[in-house]
């Protein structure tokens, strides 16, 4: 499944993009992030806990940032499995320099889940993933600003 | 005393106040002390390699007693069977073990089965099953499965070609040649998933010290799974007994056999304890066989008059990822021989491809290959109406076989039994008021209201049988069916069926018939059915035979009873047989009414055995193995009245008239239930259900909230008449009636929707006719 959109951040980009690869500014604001952990150059172990539709569970998998361009594009790998099967998706993340020192973010991916978790939620997904995005979004804007 | 006569009259269902409130005997309600809970890990990748699976941290969870992989019970349990090996067909039969070893091939396949103290141990341990997959491409789609280069699911069947059969009857090509009007169209006729309403499941008990297995589990034909399961186990029939005593529905999905009854049953016997596993609902839709699930390519050759002079149909039937126990038999034989339908067409060429799919196997399903060919040749028939612009009604008139020529012997080769399908026609067109309604039509069309009239004049098989003809087929068992009638002393009556039903009603119907023949009450007669160590063999219920041959069966045996009980009533009566005349429950002398004795009494005289006439046994009971001779062939005729609001898609029912002729009926009210409960099922093909597959192989439909299953508020009032043509097969006259509702409909309610969208130039849309498929077609023609 596609998804995109994009995000304006009252930041600028320099200052966006260090918060964006920052594993703790990761954890902290990917919403259900359980445990992350560093496991290789710009490779993470993590264990993630969402709710898609009805469907709740722990996902543990890994979160791999690729092709990074500082500071206007990095590709995001995130895979993930658990009780509700499984979910693998591939992004990019782009910057660019918006109005009054503001970055704006455009992002497209694709996202594929499989098992138990497809036949309740799939159709559900696109909302899902869309809402999570903008948290992440929201809450690295706000780490921003009050530091 | 007189005696009601009770064949024909609607007695309330005898099952219906244990099953209603909740004292039904149902698998999951049998409770055995010590009883593990399985549970089974399932694949969430369509296709993938097993690398690895590694059960240590299953294993080593508190409450956890065993797990099992695939590797561990290849030599404990054989294959998976499928027993319905059709001929002629360079048909290919791959391994499909109970838990995969190398491969998955759809997301639900199991790879390991965990037993644990209870369920929420087993369900939280298989979380700690860490299996790697090497994910492989999958194929959802039967056609494009047979493209090259498409992932193969086996590397011993090219081209995902499980099989490719063939029927050829008469010379399609010269009536194609000289046809003045040809039509040809791809029709779809999607996936469904039966949904019972009570999963599958199992209770296996394996007794160590005798070897005995015993299984509760949710099966339409308990004999059938003890010989099946003493195949994959190897512990022999006698050493087996199968306990499928209420059963909540089935729909065909519960006639195969699957891994989990075998799994119970390996893993109790390894164990020596009891296994009990249930499927979840979730589970239940990913792992219990689903239906139809076809691509046909359909070529009509006719007339300018509207005659049809041949139809040839290639198709490809997806049969999901491994050949379930009857699922060669449903897209070929149970498709291809009803092609002709009710109409003489005197050329008939089928070509069907099997195709392996990474999607759950398909089976049977209400119906089984009959919907798929009807639904087929109502689309076509409404097809050919509209090319030449003829009336819907009157095409089918003038292709229908005359009532003159039954028994008619269709091009495919089958022998209609009985029939009048004109009859049922004009008593459909009187009961929707036909002309009213077309001059409807045209009234509110011109006011932007689209009003539509479906018809479909089907006619079915059912009882399935002879036993021959099953030989012939493939099929490898028989379709005969048994009963015994036991009368005891007191004169009530056991009857002991190989029919299984799973809401059919036959406890009711069955004891009509037999109180009838006995002239007792209805309450002095049990019938008991479901378990392996109290009825003969028997072959179950599906394919609407349970009266027609189940029901034959005991009708045959209680007939000998009563020559027997004549035997002894002659004998105490002191006159010859010859001389007895048994009504209303008495024996009596010819001319001398009054020297009589009742059936009770001479029920009791046969087991005292005091005096019993020279050469006959004591007791009363008999058995009979019925093989009948023909197939019957119900039909009908059923009417959707439709509109469909062009701006939203939404469609609304009017009105839905269904005169079916399923011959006598035994009990009016349980053939109604029987009407309305398939043409629910029916209706919901064209227009909500419908199993959707991503391109990964993920189902997307997989709970009650995603898979369109109609409520009551969903379907429009059923009219439902009958005329009465009885058959010659059976000594009832009776057909059945189990499946006609669901083949009927479906092409009614499509037929109704494509005739109120005709204004649009629309000529034919895939079912299911959802609101946005119709809306975006109509947006479509208006540009």
């Amino acid at each position: 499944m596609k998804i995109s959109g994009s995000y304006t951040i009252r930041a600028p980009r320099q200052a966006v993009w260090d918060r964006l690869i920052d594993p703790q500014a990761i954890a902290g604001c990917l919403p259900g992030v359980e445990k992350l952990n560093q496991v290789g150059q710009d490779e993470y172990e993590m264990s993630m806990t969402v709710g898609i539709g009805p469907v709740r569970g722990t996902y543990e998998g890994k979160v791999r940032l690729a092709n990074m361009n500082p500071p206007d594009e990095y590709q995001m790998q995130v895979e993930g499995s658990g009780r509700p099967g499984f979910v693998r998706g591939t992004g990019t993340v782009r910057l660019a320099d918006g109005p009054n020192s503001t970055t704006q973010i455009t992002y497209e991916g694709d996202v594929e889940v499989g098992g138990p978790v497809a036949g309740v939620a799939q159709r559900m997904l696109g909302g899902v993933a869309k809402r999570l995005v903008e948290q992440f979004f929201s809450c690295i804007e706000k780490q921003i600003t009050s530091s | 005393m007189a005696v009601t006569k009770l064949f024909g009259a609607s007695v309330k269902r005898r099952e219906d106040p244990r099953l209603i409130t909740g004292r039904g005997n149902f698998t999951d309600h049998i409770r055995l002390p010590g009883t593990l809970f399985m549970a089974l890990k399932r694949s969430p990748h369509a296709h993938a390699r097993i690398v690895r699976v590694d059960v240590s941290k299953a294993r080593a969870m508190p409450g956890v007693v065993a797990v099992y992989t695939g590797q561990d019970l290849v030599d404990k349990l054989a294959p998976v069977p499928c027993a319905w090996l059709i001929p002629n067909s360079d048909l290919k039969v791959p391994s499909y073990r109970a838990l995969a070893v190398d491969k998955v091939r759809y997301v639900g396949d199991a790879v390991a089965a965990v037993v644990a103290e209870n369920r929420y141990v087993a369900e939280d341990a298989l979380e700690a099953i860490d299996v790697e997959y090497e994910v492989l491409p999958a194929i959802v789609d039967q056609e494009q499965a047979t493209q090259d280069g498409a992932p193969q699911l086996y590397d011993d069947v090219p081209n995902n070609i499980a099989f490719h059969w063939k029927l050829h009857a008469g010379d399609f090509d010269s009536a194609w040649n000289q046809a003045e009007v040809k039509l040809s169209r791809r029709l779809i006729n999607h996936r469904l998933i039966p949904t019972a309403m009570e999963p599958r499941g199992a209770l296996a008990h394996y007794n160590p010290g005798t070897g005995d297995l015993t299984i509760w589990c949710t099966s339409q034909n308990p004999h059938v799974h003890r010989l099946l399961l003493s195949a994959v186990t190897g512990i022999p029939e006698t050493r087996i007994r199968v306990i499928a005593t209420d059963v909540g529905g089935g729909f065909g999905s519960k006639i195969p056999m699957y891994s989990g009854e075998m799994l119970a049953s390996a893993i109790s016997r390894d164990l020596g304890r009891p296994i009990k596993w249930f499927e979840s609902r979730r589970e239940n839709y990913v792992a219990t066989t689903h239906g139809r699930d076809h691509i046909q390519y359909v070529d009509l050759a006719a007339t300018r008059e509207g005659k049809v002079t041949g139809i040839r149909v290639k198709s490809y039937a997806n049969l999901g990822a491994y050949l379930s126990t009857a699922s060669p038999g449903v897209p070929t034989w149970l498709f291809g021989l009803m092609l002709c339908g009710a109409y003489a067409i005197p050329a008939v060429h089928v070509d069907v491809f099997g195709v392996v799919t990474n999607t759950t196997p398909t089976d049977a399903y209400r119906g089984a290959g009959r919907p798929e060919a009807t639904y087929l040749l109502e689309r076509m028939m409404d097809l050919l109406a509209r090319e030449l612009g003829m009336d819907p009604a009157d095409i089918r008139r003038k292709n229908f076989v005359p009532k003159e020529q039954f028994p008619y012997t269709t091009a495919t080769g089958l022998q209609y039994d009985s029939g009048n399908y004109e009859a049922t026609l004009d008593r459909a067109l009187e009961l929707v008021n036909y002309q009213q309604l077309r001059r409807e039509q045209e009234e509110l069309r011109a006011q932007g209201r689209y009003l539509g009239i479906g018809f479909s004049t089907y006619v079915e098989v059912c009882g399935l049988a002879p036993s021959a003809a099953a030989g012939a087929m493939g099929f490898q068992g028989g379709l005969w069916e048994s009963a015994t009638v036991r009368v005891h002393p007191s004169g009530k009556v056991s009857v002991f069926t190989g029919s299984n039903p799973h809401g059919q009603g036959e406890e009711t119907t069955f004891a009509q018939i037999v109180a009838d023949e006995l002239g007792i009450s209805i309450d002095d007669v049990e019938i008991v059915h479901g378990d392996t160590e109290m009825i003969p063999f028997g072959m179950g219920t599906y394919g609407s035979r349970s009266l027609a041959v189940g029901g034959t069966a005991v009708i045959m045996a209680t007939r000998k009873v009563k020559e027997k009980a004549t035997k002894i009533a002659a004998h105490l009566l002191e006159v010859a047989p010859e001389d007895v005349t048994f009504e209303n429950g008495r024996f009596f002398v010819k001319g001398a009414p009054d020297r009589a004795k009742t059936f009770q009494e001479v029920a009791g005289a046969a087991y005292l055995a005091w005096s019993m006439p020279e050469g006959v046994t004591p007791g009363l009971e008999e058995t009979h193995f019925h093989d009948p001779i023909n197939n019957t062939f119900p039909f009908g005729c059923h009417i959707c009245v439709a509109e469909v609001d062009a701006d939203t898609g939404k469609v609304s029912f009017r009105k839905y008239v269904a005169v079916d002729d399923v011959g006598n009926v035994v009990n009016p009210m349980i053939v109604d239930g029987q009407v309305h409960g398939g043409i629910a099922q029916g209706l919901a093909q064209a227009v909500y259900e419908y199993a959707a597959y991503d391109e990964n192989g993920q189902l997307l439909t997989a709970t009650l909230m995603d898979y369109a299953v109609p409520k009551a508020s969903m379907l429009p009032r059923f009219d439902v008449d009958r005329t009465v043509t009885p058959t010659p097969v059976n000594p009832m006259g009776a057909k059945g009636a189990g499946e006609t509702g669901t083949i009927a409909s479906t092409p009614a309610v499509a037929n109704a929707i494509i005739d109120a969208l005709s204004p649009f130039g629309i000529d034919h849309l895939d079912i299911p006719l959802t609101p946005e498929r119709i809306w975006r077609a109509v947006q479509e023609r208006r540009g």
